[in-house]
């Protein structure tokens, strides 16, 4: 079981990072105030410590018991990216991080009813098109008058009682799932059907209807929601999840055509899309009013420099939204250089993970689906990083599992839960196929490479 | 399907290399550039949570100083005990609108971080503490209170400096504000004083003492007749200029009058006694001519901003092209005619486009009683450390400019004493007080009629060195056309006189 003993370890570093993070914090506020009492903040640090112990305890142990062969990097990444965002939420709004740490509560237990619940995710295959209308629903749910409610300029929440939802979180998984499931179906038409223009491959209109259709309607409605982010988002992992299972660059080719055209004409249409263009290449024009966000976050940032002002000494209250989408900018500065490349380190670790995954699942649809997953989640990661930075517009979307917030919380535990048992699935099947291969005396099925990290990990 | 899951990937890592160059631009690269952007109000903000040192009068009056704030948003609120008198050279402490006044110009050693300070504290690396220094001003608090009650609620501004030093002992501009409310950490109140602030009549926000300029009339004749006397176009006794009652330059028929349509001549001494306008235009235009003009204007500080120790002074005007010259000199105009040479004219006697700071007219009284040289003005004295209450940095006695050499500046010395002593300043005479003066009238709008009054003296014991340069102004408002430098300018500046040689 050397993969969960992996997990185990990096589990209690994540732990005692948080943990400690979490008294520089308390103590910089506390020298802030008076003199600070070393007493109190290291109840305080200890009492934190005992519950995010006791919670990735849990969660490890669920994972022991539930996908005792599941990869062991993802839960602890996870954890750590959810513990940092803690720290620098509890750091900018208290109120804020008590509600977070109801939802990585709810995160966690969600995990664990996913890897309970969804125990074969082929079975999800057979209900694509279900999830299609599902996703597209779930989309569709805050247009609903007295239902859905506009914050901060897009209509992508959901009013229940005093919480508000983004269903979006959650669709963008359902449609990760339709569309792996769908591509799985439609796999071999796309790849032979057509015909092929020089080098270039032009499918069949024919098989590309359903996909179009869910595509331009998932589309349609994020730009009218004015959620630009979670569209290029989608667009992102549709053109991935094509080219993974076609092989083809031409898909790729062509949907990025598309992607040009129809930003141009989004550009030409709609006033907010040629706003956010014109932040993006002159943020300097309108330093107080327009481009505020994101002047801001650079001026964060540049305080930050190197090494960061450290944690709880700079003044990120002055980043709009800093405790969700731009939570990155707080980072920067507090932590400087050093400790926003450590971000972008641990999710590339992620991501690096999620693919592992994807690589060595056994089934077509478990491929794509945990490849689709994990670009959700490093895409989104990319988009909302780059537009704090400037490489590309910003389009509000949450950095998962660092950002405050419940719905992206809960849904990216959601994704790590499919990843944590697609992987212990995966690693189990190879084992069935070893055992049938040596019962009957078969030619084998699996690689040797695949056969050499089973006996590793089963050692 | 793996082969193009490796190639999703190495895009994703690409991706995120990008990031990481990108952060490098703004983090390292650019974020010197970035700090210092004017839309950056995170310095600000920083000092804001920092303990800062006070503001005290040369007889140590507290005129700024923190006060701490425990449990909000920032730590200290800065507060101003003399509200409006020290708006204008305090300034304020702002988290939103940004510093203003000394607070700007001295925001490092308030907080201990200029390289004096900082050296200091280097040598003594175990005192966790910062070096902050408390400003003494040079100001003196009784004679500040004398300007702004002598000044009343008529719009302008009184200066009264050093001349050796350039120590500025009174500055004071009415309408004033008070800086309490523009500092208050509290946004909502702040903002409602910006908005009525800068919106209210008179402009409160600016010091008409150095942020404004105005047509100086016939103060500006102290600097014609020191051209002249540079020039050697002219001494004290010699030309006499026949008595007119106006004056007609070359080149056009507009004449210029005497004030109130009186007949005068004489020589230098005689003209300047009783402000002759003719006289002045004449040798302004024909006698010293452009060049030298302009020259000695600007010797005395004239188109140059003056090096004050305080945000945004402005330059004062003399405009310097008058064409090319179109008759060579004669007995007539021994300095020629020039195109503009009527414009030169009006210019001589500080009408056309002259126009000055009473900072700049303080200087002019300064440069003649110090004997040429122009003082560097400033309001600040010296820093001291608030531990120690050693003086970490001085400053003053620096020369600014030459304005002219010593022997003629003692020329005009005595012909302005004489002003005061027989002439149009005689409302500035102080017994006891040797004091030389030149009063202005400035008519500036015929619709409502309305002047400005001036006045610039210098004065000292007798046999002493001159202690005090003063410039007073009051702004021509609707209703003003009556008031005149004697009138209205010259008890001002016996009130300022008697307050100071008390």
């Amino acid at each position: 079981m050397r993969a969960r003993t992996v997990e185990l370890g990096l589990l209690v570093l994540a732990s005692f990072i948080t943990c400690v993070g979490y008294g520089f914090v308390l103590f910089s506020q506390q020298i802030e105030a008076a003199a600070p009492d070393r007493a109190a903040i290291q109840a305080e640090v200890g009492g934190l410590l005992v519950v995010v112990v006791g919670l990735l305890l849990a969660a490890h142990v669920v994972v022991r018991f539930l996908a005792p062969l599941a990869d062991g990097m993802l839960l602890p990444v996870a954890a750590l990216l959810n513990g940092m965002g803690y720290i620098m939420i509890s750091r900018l709004d208290q109120g804020l991080a008590k509600s977070q740490s109801a939802w990585t509560f709810i995160g966690l237990v969600a995990f664990a009813a996913v890897l309970a619940l969804l125990r074969d995710p082929r079975k999800l295959e057979r209900y694509r098109y279900s999830l299609a209308v599902l996703g597209v629903g779930l989309l569709l749910l805050p247009l609903i008058p007295g239902l859905g409610a506009q914050i901060n300029g897009a209509r992508i929440w959901l009013r229940v009682g005093p919480f508000s939802i983004q269903p979006g979180e959650f669709a963008k998984i359902v449609l990760a799932a339709f569309l792996a499931g769908f591509l799985v179906e439609k796999r071999e038409l796309l790849t032979l059907t057509g015909r092929k223009v020089g080098p270039i491959h032009i499918p069949d209109i024919r098989h590309f209807g359903p996909l179009l259709l869910a595509l331009g309607v998932a589309l349609m409605v994020m730009v009218l929601q004015r959620d630009l982010g979670s569209s290029l988002l989608f667009f992102t992992l549709f053109l991935v999840l094509i080219y993974i299972a076609t092989n083809r660059f031409a898909y790729v080719l062509i949907g990025l055509v598309g992607f040009m055209g129809g930003a141009y004409v989004a550009w030409r249409q709609f006033s907010h899309v040629q706003r956010r263009v014109d932040i993006w290449l002159n943020p300097m024009d309108d330093p107080k009013g327009d481009s505020f966000q994101i002047v801001e976050a650079a001026f964060a940032l540049a305080d930050g420099g190197l090494t960061g002002t450290g944690l709880g000494q700079g003044t990120p209250k002055k980043i709009p939204y800093a405790a969700t989408d731009m939570i990155f900018a707080a980072f920067g500065e507090e932590m400087g250089l050093l400790g926003a490349t450590a971000i972008l380190v641990m999710f590339l670790f992620f991501v690096g993970a999620g693919f592992r995954v994807a690589t060595n699942a056994r089934s077509p649809f478990e491929k794509l689906l945990a490849a689709g997953l994990t670009s959700l989640l490093g895409f989104q990661a990319f988009i909302i990083i780059g537009g704090i930075i400037r490489v590309l517009p910003l389009t509000g979307v949450t950095l998962p599992f660092v950002s405050y917030g419940g719905s992206s919380l809960i849904s990216n535990y959601v994704i790590l839960a499919i990843l944590v048992r697609i992987s212990h699935n995966s690693l189990e099947q190879v084992a069935e196929e070893l055992e049938e291969n040596s019962r009957t005396g078969g030619q084998l099925s699996v690689s040797s490479r695949t056969r050499s990290r089973w006996k590793a990990v089963s050692a | 399907m793996n082969r193009p899951i490796r190639h999703v990937v190495a895009v994703l890592m690409g991706l995120f290399t990008i990031l990481f160059i990108q952060l490098n631009r703004i983090q390292v690269i650019d974020a010197d550039e970035l700090q210092t952007n004017d839309a950056n109000t995170r310095t600000i903000q920083r000092d804001f949570n920092k303990q800062r040192g006070r503001i005290l009068t040369a007889d140590e009056v507290v005129v700024a100083s923190s006060t701490p704030t425990p449990g909000e948003f920032f730590d200290y609120q800065r507060t101003y005990p003399q509200a409006e008198l020290y708006a204008h050279i305090t300034g304020y402490w702002s988290s939103i609108f940004g510093a203003e006044g000394v607070e700007l110009t001295f925001k490092d050693h308030l907080i201990g971080a200029s390289p004096s300070q900082e050296l200091r504290g280097l040598t003594n690396p175990l005192d966790g503490r910062d070096p902050i220094g408390d400003i003494y001003l040079t100001i003196d608090h009784d004679l500040q209170k004398t300007a702004r009650e002598a000044l009343g609620n008529r719009r302008g501004a009184v200066v009264a400096l050093d001349p050796v030093s350039g120590a500025i002992r009174a500055m004071w501009s009415y309408p004033s504000f008070d800086p309490n409310r523009m500092a208050a950490n509290d946004g909502a109140l702040a903002n409602e004083a910006w908005t009525e602030l800068v919106n209210a009549d008179g402009k409160p926000l600016l010091s008409k003492a150095y942020q404004e300029i105005y047509a100086p009339g016939s103060t500006f004749k102290v600097i014609t007749a020191a051209a002249a006397l540079e020039a050697n176009v002219a001494t004290l006794d010699v030309p006499e200029f026949a008595a007119v009652d106006s004056y007609v330059a070359p080149l056009t028929s507009h004449s210029i009058r005497n004030f109130g349509g009186s007949t005068c001549g004489g020589n230098l001494v005689q003209l300047l006694v009783v402000s002759c306008n003719a006289g002045f235009a004449e040798l302004g235009a024909e006698f010293v001519g452009p060049d030298r003009m302009v020259a000695t204007a600007e010797n005395f500080g004239f188109n140059n901003t003056p090096e004050l120790d305080l945000p945004a002074p402005v330059a004062s005007r003399f405009p310097d092209d008058y064409g090319s010259q179109v008759q060579s000199a004669s007995d007539e105009s021994p300095a020629g005619v020039f195109e503009d040479t009527p414009l030169l004219a009006q210019a001589a006697i500080g009408q056309y486009e002259v126009a000055a700071t009473p900072l700049q007219m303080a200087l002019v009284a300064a440069a003649v009683a110090n004997g040429g040289p122009v003082p560097q003005p400033h309001v600040v004295a010296e820093v001291r450390d608030v531990e120690s209450g050693r003086t970490t940095d001085s400053f003053g006695g620096r020369k600014w400019r030459d304005a002219m050499s010593t022997d003629r500046a003692i020329d005009l010395t005595k012909a302005m004493i004489e002003v005061v002593e027989t002439g149009t300043a005689k409302s500035a005479a102080v017994p006891g007080v040797l004091v030389g003066a030149k009063t202005g009238t400035a008519q500036v709008g015929t619709d409502p009629p309305r002047s400005h009054a001036w006045m610039i003296a210098f004065a000292g014991q007798p046999e002493q060195a001159p202690e005090l340069a003063i410039a007073v102004f009051v702004e021509g408002v609707e209703g003003s056309a009556d008031q005149t430098g004697g009138g209205t300018a010259g008890p001002i500046v016996r009130s300022i006189l008697e307050q100071f040689f008390s």
